[in-house]
């Protein structure tokens, strides 16, 4: 009786214990990419009647955009601030479109020379991703409609492109 | 609680540096591209294919379309197919999404991926 419960005992603990240490593989791979996040979504403010803007202090709120890239020097960000409306009421006059794009926040401090490296044109800033990790990017913009004129009413859209090109 | 109250909306499109395969079709080569959509306000993305200077080169997916539809929080694997007489001049394979208009005056935002064809 005491030999049955010994063994019975001695296989039940080292049977769990033989059980807790099997291994279990985990795998993966580490590869580049590049993943594009909005992280905030823009609205636009209207300070005075003629005026839509992102800004702040205008009522509005700039879009962020985050790039993640696991490897560095293997991609460009490519943004561009919008130009047009995609979505408005008939507009018959003119609309003078203002914008830029900078580093917000960074998460290696050597990340803020992209805004001293950055290549503007038209209404493109294109950065170099030469760090790995993740940099939030702020999109500003404003559009003016006409000279002292009012916005007619309804809803207004635009869209800003987050390009993210492998080199 | 901060972090609680924050969503992830992300575009993500691999691999970076794709390598064309040899398709069931003769004289069509495949690249296998894998797309994860982690933005709850897209369905639908565009895929291009461009030379090295951004002109548009012939291609077809395997739903007959250009766009593709891909859940919120899902990953999909696309074939693109390429025929072998245009992979020389094919340069970029990317995904870009395309949103849904919607009633309220903000910004959106468009995001394109593009990969390198090595």
């Amino acid at each position: 009786m005491f030999n049955k419960t010994f063994i019975l005992f001695f296989m039940m603990t080292f049977g769990l214990n033989a059980y807790a240490s099997t291994n279990v593989p985990v795998s993966g791979s580490v590869e580049s990419k590049c993943v594009v996040t909005q992280d905030v979504v823009g609205v636009f403010g209207n300070p005075t009647p003629g005026v839509l803007s992102t800004d702040p202090s205008d009522g509005g709120v700039n879009p962020v955009i985050r790039f993640d890239v696991v490897q560095a020097s293997y991609y460009t960000a490519k943004i561009t601030h919008p130009d047009t409306f995609t979505e408005s009421p008939a507009l018959n006059d003119v609309v003078y479109w203002t914008g830029s794009a900078s580093v917000d926040q960074v998460t290696d401090a050597n990340m803020s020379s992209y805004d001293t490296d950055k290549v503007e044109y038209n209404n493109v800033t294109e950065f170099f991703l030469t760090i790995a990790g993740s940099t939030w990017f702020k999109v500003e913009s404003e559009a003016t409609y006409g000279v002292g004129r009012a916005l007619p009413g309804g809803q207004y859209q635009a869209a800003v492109l987050a390009e993210c090109i492998a080199i | 609680m901060v972090f609680l109250s924050g969503h992830a909306s992300a575009h993500e499109w691999t691999p970076t540096y794709p390598k064309p395969t040899m398709s069931h079709v003769a004289g069509i080569m495949k690249v296998e591209m894998r797309l994860f959509n982690g933005r709850e306000d897209i369905e639908y993305y565009a895929i291009n294919v461009f030379d090295s200077e951004w002109n548009s080169t012939p291609f077809a997916l395997s739903n007959g379309k250009t766009t593709v539809r891909v859940k919120p929080n899902t990953r999909l694997g696309i074939d693109v197919y390429i025929r072998q007489k245009d992979l020389t001049r094919a340069v970029y394979v990317c995904s870009k999404t395309k949103p849904l208009a919607e009633e309220e005056s903000k910004t959106m935002l468009f995001s394109r991926i593009c990969s390198k064809i090595k």
